[in-house]
């Protein structure tokens, strides 16, 4: 059974109230005390581990060791045989036979050990997995400790000021207003800096005597000679 | 990557999104980060940690401020809205209604702002969208 039905029975019980954790639960010491038991069992797995590989190793060299051994005194046998010397070859046989032996008692040694090393990974890997679930579970409970906590708070806050009918809806009247607020200083930022370009591109003409001249003093005066020159 | 919780509260707070948006950003003495996010200051995110993810936590309001016998039908349009809403998750924690997000550990500082941002304008949506049902 996963923790999250141990969470809906301490929520149930009222465990989500202030002071109170669902983390003291009996199921999170369990899953705790599973976590700490198989990274024991794996430190302990992997101390052993390391000197049953070490005589793996040393008897797969043995066993070699015999095979060539034995290849080597079958070659001598048969010239023993090719040569006559019937005698030497039985001597010769009789120490294969021995080396077959121990060959033979070394292998089953060898693939006990095999065996045993096999297994003892496998229970690793094993305890490894149980090791990874029971944090994932564990997990579980620290976000539903985390969220109380991140809640509790601001939660708080709100009770304190519920005494204020439609808290949300003038909360969400503010917040409203200071984005259209922010909308129109956008707006009014784009506009001035657009009617500043305008008054750049104008002073520039003037500059270069495009476009609507000034009114200046002799303008006008220029004007009026005119107009009293024609009556 | 953010290194701590007081290497996120720093980055935070000399922030500002390509949107103008800034973040003020404390860290309380529980190891909560509260954050108010310029855009939406009246909700504000509080951020907790856990040993592989980050969790954002608006709390939108209490049992009590729903329109008495209206609990049902918001319960159900909560669960109808919730997988609408991009990034965030509608929950109830104890007697709060909250909105959160959930991030893993190793979420760049760009994503974290990104879903803060986020989270700031849901909260507002779902709040409009549902405040006919509460006090």
């Amino acid at each position: 059974m996963g923790i999250l039905s141990n969470i809906v029975k301490a929520i149930k019980g009222g465990a989500n109230e202030m002071g109170e954790s669902i983390v003291e639960t009996q199921a999170v010491r369990i899953y705790e005390q599973e976590i700490r038991e198989a990274e024991e069992a794996i430190e302990k797995a992997k101390k052993s581990l390391t000197g049953l590989k070490a005589t793996e190793i040393a008897l797969k060299r043995k066993l070699n060791g015999y095979e060539a051994d034995i290849t080597d005194y079958e070659g001598k046998a048969l010239q023993a045989l090719e040569s006559g010397q019937e005698a030497l070859a039985v001597e010769v046989a009789e120490h294969i036979a021995e080396l077959e032996t121990e060959r033979d008692e070394t292998s089953t040694e060898y693939n006990r050990l095999k065996e045993e090393v096999n297994g003892i990974n496998r229970m690793i890997k094993k305890r490894d997995k149980t090791i990874q679930k029971n944090k994932r579970e564990l997990e579980k409970v620290k976000t539903v400790q985390e969220l109380q906590k991140a809640t509790s708070s601001i939660s708080s806050n709100i009770a304190a000021t519920n005494s204020t009918e439609h808290r949300v809806s003038k909360a969400l009247d503010r917040v409203k207003a200071k984005q259209a607020r922010y909308k129109d200083e956008m707006e009014a930022g784009d506009w001035m800096a657009e009617e500043n370009g305008t008054s750049t591109i104008n002073s520039k003409l003037a500059a270069g005597g495009i476009g609507k001249s000034s009114q200046t003093g002799n303008s006008v005066l220029e004007r009026l000679k005119a107009k009293q020159a024609k009556g | 990557m953010i290194a701590n919780l007081d290497d996120l509260v720093f980055r935070l707070n000399n922030h500002t999104t390509d949107e103008g948006t800034r973040f003020d950003a404390v860290l309380s003495e529980n190891g909560i980060i509260e954050v108010v996010c310029s855009n939406v200051s009246e909700f504000q995110i509080n951020i907790a940690s856990t040993e592989t993810q980050l969790l954002s936590v608006t709390p939108l309001f209490l049992k009590s401020e729903v329109k008495p016998g209206g609990e049902a039908e918001l319960n159900e349009l909560l669960l109808q809205l919730s997988p609408a809403v991009p990034l965030s998750s509608i929950g109830l924690q104890g007697n709060t209604y909250i909105l959160f997000g959930a991030m893993p550990l190793e979420t760049s500082f760009e994503n974290i702002v990104h879903e803060l941002e986020v989270q700031a304008e849901n909260t507002v949506e779902v709040l409009d969208a549902i405040e006919p049902l509460l006090v």
